[in-house]
């Protein structure tokens, strides 16, 4: 049992991890918790279905397909509500955020409808399905082996981006100092604009894997996941982007064999308690760094 | 603005105000029920039996030579917005009584406005128990009735089917962490303990939750034959698939709340080895339901439920209350209290006939999941 609980919680972690990546990364730049984030993945699980069943685009390409336009789409969200409020309060542009989410919730809801749906199965590989490893009562599908795989993957790439790339070097030097950055001939805007191309784009993969996972997808999905993936966030540290890799399978993990093994019906409770007593006893989370108050 | 215009105006008004006369005066009813959020396509299917009657009432004359009017109130299925809901309706003093609500934590929290101002509900849906124990003013008269069986029934209804009819010895139990999902569990658990069917394990979830493999992983080491599912049928599609993920090959039992095609279209082949209590099925619907069914196809495009034949029944016991009461609110709930023994209102869905706590009883049926569809069980009990 306990081997099935860690793969349990293994999966919603590595989705939990994908989603935090975007939020992380947002927040070490700008210093913004994009809480329209959460949407963000909910329309890369829509848009990948429509693509599917309204042009017909295979599984593969579609994904491909939604990443590109909940990237862009991350973009347009910084360019509309970010950008203006760049040098107003912190608060404001939070607020912006919020209100970015509700937005968008309503927006999915009136292009796609309010009920539930499942997510056009016909176009998964039937593989899926089927069960790749069952040893003494642990059962792992070939989908959780996928979303496993994909994860690792993206992340690898995601990495490679951030420490071997000129983007992604420009992206740490705005993290550490947005002005000196600027007078060394960084292009700041068009930085931030890449990070939230990538995070959403990371956001988007984990709402398609959520919903071939649960065979769902509603346009309220993603506030849950959206508060889950900045627990894990912070638990791993904000502004970190292993740290939120590793916040996302704590946080799962956290959740899967509490509702195991105590309750159910306090699932949620005990991520968040998980997160209280991170912050209290190490504030900064597991990887994260004490940040320097500005002058 | 121009001379043309207005006297366009002029003329349009005069035309309604010679057109109007056929109607004396419209009767108002109010309609409360999810019309968005999770819980819409409830609302769509009371929204669709209730329009089908109005809409015949109208054709007939309307009430008493009244148009019946109704005012839709969207509360989301969210005990927060009905309680929002309810004292609009209460203050609108046109309305005469109100259909609804869908869900029983909505039902229970706009109940308390009703009693007060003085208002009747009916509910075609809402199954909670509790709801008969709060509905009396302080003189003991009863505002709230509803045309549908309670959840204690329901409860012990499934509970003996899954022993009796089913054979099953052990099931496991989900429930929502809300009125409904509470209610119906305890009177399920209640009655497979007295008749030897063994509880594994009960585990409870909130709306919204999908995730459900840590649960299912703890009853599949206790191996049950069946999961009861006391909550609606999005969160239950779920529990079925990831069952079925996790190598389990259970018998899924539960409420009226997994009556939805989408059950099917969400938990797929999963869904199969389902049996769920209904107030009615097509298989022994009378002629006029069988007609109501045929117009609900031709209007909607989809198959008719067990709301959509409440709701509509609902509205005919109202617009019947409507009739002998008049525009009176008080009157029309002594109306509807009225239906009792020798004197039942008799609908699609069958008798209707208040006790003194305005519930009723309604046989139960099973319908099952067979082939990607629902369909009448073939083992029906009495």
């Amino acid at each position: 049992m306990l081997e099935q609980q860690l793969i349990n919680g293994l999966t919603l972690g590595v989705i939990y991890a994908l989603i935090a990546v975007g939020y992380s990364m947002v927040y070490g730049v700008i210093e913004l918790i994009n809480f329209a984030h959460g949407e963000i993945y909910m329309f890369g699980a829509f848009f990948c279905a429509t693509f599917i069943t309204v042009l017909g685009v295979p599984f593969f390409p579609a994904i491909a397909m939604a990443m590109l336009c909940c990237g862009c789409l991350g973009v347009l969200l910084d360019i509309i509500a970010y950008r203006p409020l760049r040098k107003a309060p912190r608060l404001a542009a939070l607020i912006t955020a919020i209100g970015m989410s509700i937005f968008l919730q309503n927006l999915a809801m009136i292009i796609w409808g309010s009920r539930p749906r499942p997510f056009p199965q016909e176009a998964l590989p039937t593989f899926f399905r089927e069960t790749a490893f069952s040893f003494s009562g642990v059962h792992l599908s070939w989908l959780q082996v996928f979303i496993f795989a994909l994860t690792i993957v993206l992340m690898i790439s995601l990495n490679l981006v951030i420490t071997k790339t000129k983007t992604g070097t420009a992206m740490r030097a705005l993290a550490q100092n947005q002005k000196a950055a600027a007078l060394m001939g960084i292009n700041v805007n068009r930085v931030i604009s890449f990070t939230f191309l990538i995070g959403s784009s990371l956001g988007a993969v984990a709402g398609i894997l959520v919903s071939v996972f649960y065979n769902t997808m509603y346009p309220t999905m993603g506030y849950n996941a959206g508060v889950k993936a900045f627990s894990a966030a912070v638990l791993g540290g904000i502004g970190s982007v292993p740290g939120a890799m590793i916040g996302g399978i704590v946080l799962g993990v956290a959740e899967a064999l509490g509702a195991g093994y105590i309750s159910s019906l306090y699932r949620d409770g005990i991520a968040y308690a998980v997160l209280i007593a991170v912050i209290l006893f190490k504030p900064t989370g597991f990887l994260g760094k004490s940040v320097r108050q500005k002058a | 603005m121009s001379k043309r215009l207005f006297s366009v105006l002029v003329a349009a008004l005069a035309v309604a105000l010679f057109a109007a006369p056929s109607f004396a005066a419209s009767v108002k009813i109010a309609v409360a029920a999810p019309f968005t959020g999770a819980a819409a396509p409830y609302g769509d299917n009371v929204k669709a039996g209730v329009q089908i009657k109005v809409d015949e009432i109208n054709a007939a004359g309307g009430i008493n030579g009244n148009k019946l009017e109704v005012v839709w109130m969207d509360e989301q299925c969210d005990p927060k917005e009905a309680a929002t809901v309810a004292p609009k309706i209460a203050q609108d003093k046109s309305i005469l009584a109100v259909v609804g609500h869908v869900c029983s934590s909505a039902h229970l929290a706009a109940l308390p406005n009703y009693v007060r101002a003085g208002v009747a509900a009916i509910s075609p849906t809402a199954t909670n128990v509790a709801i008969s124990e709060k509905n009396q003013d302080r003189a003991g008269k009863v505002w709230s009735f509803r045309n549908v069986y309670r959840d204690d029934f329901q409860g012990v209804f499934m509970a003996r089917y899954a022993k009796n009819m089913l054979g099953l010895n052990s099931v496991a139990v989900f429930y929502e962490n809300n009125d409904y999902g509470i209610g119906l569990k305890d009177a399920f658990s209640a009655e497979a303990k007295k008749i030897g069917l063994n509880v594994v394990g009960e585990e409870a979830y909130v709306k919204g939750a999908q995730d459900f493999a840590p649960q299912l992983t703890k009853f599949r080491a206790a191996n049950p034959e069946g999961i009861f599912i006391s909550g609606y049928y999005g969160e239950g599609a779920l529990i079925a698939s990831q069952a079925k993920q996790l190598g389990m090959d259970v018998v899924k039992l539960g409420g009226e709340g997994l009556d939805n095609v989408d059950y099917i279209k969400l938990a797929r082949d999963a869904a199969e080895k389902t049996y769920v209590a209904v107030p009615f099925i097509e298989d022994v619907a009378s002629p006029e339901a069988k007609q109501f069914i045929e117009k609900f196809k031709a209007t909607y495009k989809r198959d008719a439920d067990y709301m959509s034949v409440n709701a509509y029944d609902a509205t005919g016991i109202v617009a019947e209350a409507i009739a002998k009461g008049g525009a009176d609110r008080e009157k029309v709930r002594e109306a509807m209290a009225g239906f009792n023994a020798s004197n039942p209102y008799m609908g699609i869905g069958g008798k209707t006939v208040f006790d003194e706590k305005g519930d009723c009883e309604k046989p139960a049926f099973v319908k099952m999941v067979i082939d990607g569809k629902f369909a009448a069980a073939p083992k029906q009990m009495n």
